[in-house]
């Protein structure tokens, strides 16, 4: 058995190159489709033998994608559009955007004119997705995904396969469920470490992160409950992957309890049923039983109250938000996320961060100051 | 001693002029909605492009707070309720509207444009997915329900028969959910009225936006912004009908006497693209009528012009708002305008509020540059934040493109 240090270097390794995944999956043959924040059918990919590699942008200075945004556009974007005219993606055969905020809807379109070398294949999600009528459009909407990979790629699709792919995803859904509950009792895995075992599934297929993050968890298992002397706090947004930010946990003492981070756990809290008519139907049952999040309807915001309460659980102390700039749909929710963690009892700390950021110092004034309020 | 200067009276509106019946209409929106939760029945707030056809054939009164958010905005009192919302912990990033109609549902009182509370919303994103949050917010906030007809962003050029039956399907489940809310009963024969009226006032709309296709135009551009109330309102409603078919033939009327509401010289014609800044409303249009700049058209005559022949047609022109359609579509409806109103330069407004519409324009701009021959000049501000404006940016910007357009006329 390889040791949690071994296994955390090679997580660290994927999650920081996700070039040298790209190179590798291409030199096998395999053909890679992008997939953008914030939900995408990944199963239909995988089934088709296409690797799905999350764009979820990067750190760093945008120049180039500044001739299509204005610079109130979440960074997340912006930084996907700088990398594509960079030649970041090169390679791939086609990006699965979807439409689920003002943002990606502006990406899917910035993206056909600055980089028009990477085919653009829409995601129209419904927004009312539990009634029949939400769940048919579900199925159009994936039926329209595997129609354009069919003509891009090649690829066939069928329903066998995509029944097989999904049960590679409960199986990761459920590792990564694991993951999540084992590093609260290992706090000395450290904010850095925990963000590498969450992003670098967005570069692997899923049975191969399945299996190195079942290892992660037997190995640390094995090893007892960690001694760390950290403060406990779950933390809420749509990234949390910037190394500095993660830097700045780990000196100040700040162990991650829980996330609702959407590039995080909110991917992998709803399974695809197994036994549905048909695995399109499981996809839209999957879709209309997702709930919680920042981009999708949710009338009675039931996912500030389902913060509170997880936090709790995960024993955390505090919550802290941690607002990607320019994201209105988590702008809105904040303050009643708040309410509602105050009523709990839980103190809140909000931090905005951005893909452009590089002074990190005002953040860890306010992440000193929380731990502080904590202690 | 300094002179007494007398303000000139103004003569009275005629009555019988679309001014004065657009005026009224827009200001009856409010008063009925008042009377009618004075009256005890229940109203509803009510985002722009949800299919007005649903309120109007069930006779229930419903308030715009977007509308409210701009006469609030131009009466010079957006910065006081966005900091209402500013402090409530809303960020200074969202939706003016969003903010000042937040803060307007927390303190229930601005003398610049009041309404009644709600006792519903119905929500739709036809113009953008913030329009989904805002109104989750106020749903929480006021603790009523929320009815949400979700119009998904067309990405294609066409719309796909699954997009038709799935927001058909929410205009029946919106209806029924009201029925069962307020008790009022949905009649055909009524809603085939309400589309009869709405599609008669969208044709008379877009027929008198059409009118500036005449040099000169036979009005100034920034009439349209003070008439879409009317569009955005009460298009459902037979004296809009009236009204608008008043408007297109006092515009006609200008054009055959010569005359028009645009009172300079018309030396240039332009497109303004985006929302207009409402705090800065004289400013913005000063800029342009003192070197003879008018403004022709804005892609607001075909945002509230909804003209179809069947239900199917009605859902279609839902899911084609201008918001709502690829930058395909989006930059040849607007060619079409400038095309079509022989428009010389465009002004385009970086709008900080609104994410959607100036997300992808800097590549809309450019190819509709192209596509039509014309200088393409942007400026930074907000439709409702005044916060978000600079007034000699805007008059430096708008100069530029004064001379840019000047030079091509003395190149011919």
């Amino acid at each position: 058995m390889r040791s949690v240090q071994e296994l955390l270097q090679q997580l660290h390794e994927i999650a920081a190159n996700p070039r040298a995944r790209t190179e590798q999956y291409l030199t096998e043959g395999k053909k890679i489709v992008l997939t953008a924040p914030v939900y995408t059918p990944e199963e239909i990919i995988h089934s088709m033998g296409l690797v799905p590699m999350g764009a979820w942008g990067g750190d760093m200075q945008l120049n180039e994608s500044k001739r299509y945004f204005p610079a109130f556009i979440c960074s997340i974007a912006q930084s996907i559009v700088e990398l594509g005219i960079a030649g970041a993606y090169r390679g791939a055969s086609a990006i699965v955007i979807p439409t689920l905020c003002d943002s990606l809807k502006v990406l899917v379109e910035n993206f056909k004119y600055g980089v028009p070398a990477i085919p653009v294949v829409p995601m129209s999600w419904p927004q009312n997705r539990v009634p029949d009528f939400g769940k048919a459009f579900t199925k159009a909407g994936c039926e329209r995904v595997i129609r354009d990979l069919e003509n891009i790629t090649g690829a066939k699709y069928s329903d066998g396969a995509l029944r097989a792919s999904i049960k590679v995803y409960n199986a990761h859904n459920a590792a990564m469920r694991r993951l999540s509950a084992v590093l609260r009792a290992h706090p000395e895995v450290g904010a850095a470490a925990r963000s590498d075992c969450f992003k670098s599934a967005f570069f692997m297929l899923k049975e191969e992160h399945t299996a190195l993050i079942a290892e992660l968890c037997d190995a640390l298992e094995a090893q007892g409950a960690g001694e760390a002397k950290t403060t406990p706090i779950y933390i809420s947004g749509i990234l949390a992957d910037s190394p500095a930010f993660n830097a700045l946990l780990d000196e100040a003492g700040l162990s991650i309890a829980g996330d609702d981070i959407a590039a995080q756990s909110r991917q992998y809290r709803t399974d695809a049923p197994e036994d549905s008519a048909s695995p399109l139907d499981a996809l839209a049952e999957k879709f209309a039983n997702m709930n919680h999040c920042s981009v999708l309807y949710d009338p009675s915001k039931s996912r500030c109250a389902f913060i509170a309460e997880e936090a709790k659980a995960a024993g955390a102390k505090g919550v802290l938000l941690v607002l990607t700039k320019f994201c209105d749909p988590e702008e809105f929710d904040n303050p009643l996320i708040r309410r509602a963690c105050e009523a709990a009892g839980l103190p809140v700390t909000i931090i905005e961060i951005d893909r452009q950021m590089v002074n990190y110092e005002q953040a860890r004034t306010a992440i000193e100051t929380f731990r502080d309020m904590l202690a | 001693m300094a002179e007494e200067v007398k303000k000139k009276e103004r003569p009275p509106v005629d009555p019988n002029s679309a001014k004065y019946k657009l005026g009224q209409i827009a200001a009856k929106a409010y008063s009925d909605a008042q009377a009618a939760k004075d009256r005890g029945e229940m109203v509803g707030w009510c985002s722009s492009n949800f299919p007005v056809e649903i309120p109007e054939t069930l006779g229930l009164a419903v308030c715009y707070p977007e509308n409210q958010a701009a006469g609030i905005a131009a009466r010079g009192a957006g910065a006081r309720l966005c900091d209402v919302s500013e402090s409530d912990g809303y960020s200074n990033d969202i939706c003016a509207y969003a903010r000042i109609s937040l803060a307007y549902a927390k303190i229930k009182d601005a003398p610049e444009q009041n309404m009644p509370q709600p006792d519903f919303l119905l929500c739709c994103n036809n113009i953008c997915n913030c329009m989904i949050k805002w109104y989750e917010n106020l749903a929480v906030e006021l603790n009523i329900p929320l009815i949400m007809i979700d119009v998904p962003f067309n990405p294609d050029d066409t719309i796909s028969d699954a997009e038709v039956a799935y927001v058909s399907a929410q205009f029946r489940a919106a209806v029924k959910q009201l029925e069962a809310l307020t008790g009022k009963v949905w009649r055909e024969e009524r809603f085939k009225e309400v589309m009869e009226s709405s599609c008669r006032t969208s044709r008379a709309w877009l027929a008198a936006t059409a009118e500036a296709h005449w040099t000169p135009s036979p009005f100034n551009g920034f009439d349209l912004l003070n008439h879409m109330a009317v569009m955005v309102t009460a298009r459902g409603k037979p004296e809009a009908v009236d009204a608008m078919e008043t408007l297109l033939k006092e515009y006609r009327e200008n054009h055959e006497k010569g005359t028009s509401t645009f009172r300079a010289e018309e030396k240039y014609r332009i497109m303004f693209e985006g929302i207009a800044c409402w705090p800065w409303l004289r400013v913005t249009s000063n800029g342009m009528k003192s070197r003879g700049i008018n403004m022709v058209t804005t892609i607001y005559a075909d945002a509230f012009g909804f003209d179809y022949d069947s239900f199917e047609g009605m859902i279609k022109a839902y899911c084609l708002v201008p918001n709502a359609i690829n930058l395909n579509l989006a930059r040849d409806k607007r060619v079409k305008l400038c095309k079509a109103n022989h428009v010389e330069g465009l002004l385009v407004h970086t709008n900080r509020s609104c994410k959607l519409w100036s997300g992808f324009m800097y590549e809309m701009s450019r190819q509709i540059g192209e596509a039509c021959d014309i200088p393409v000049v942007s400026f930074d501000g907000d439709q409702a934040d005044p916060r978000n404006f600079s007034e000699a940016q805007y008059d430096t910007r708008v100069q530029g493109l004064t001379e840019i357009m000047q030079a091509r006329k003395e190149a011919v």
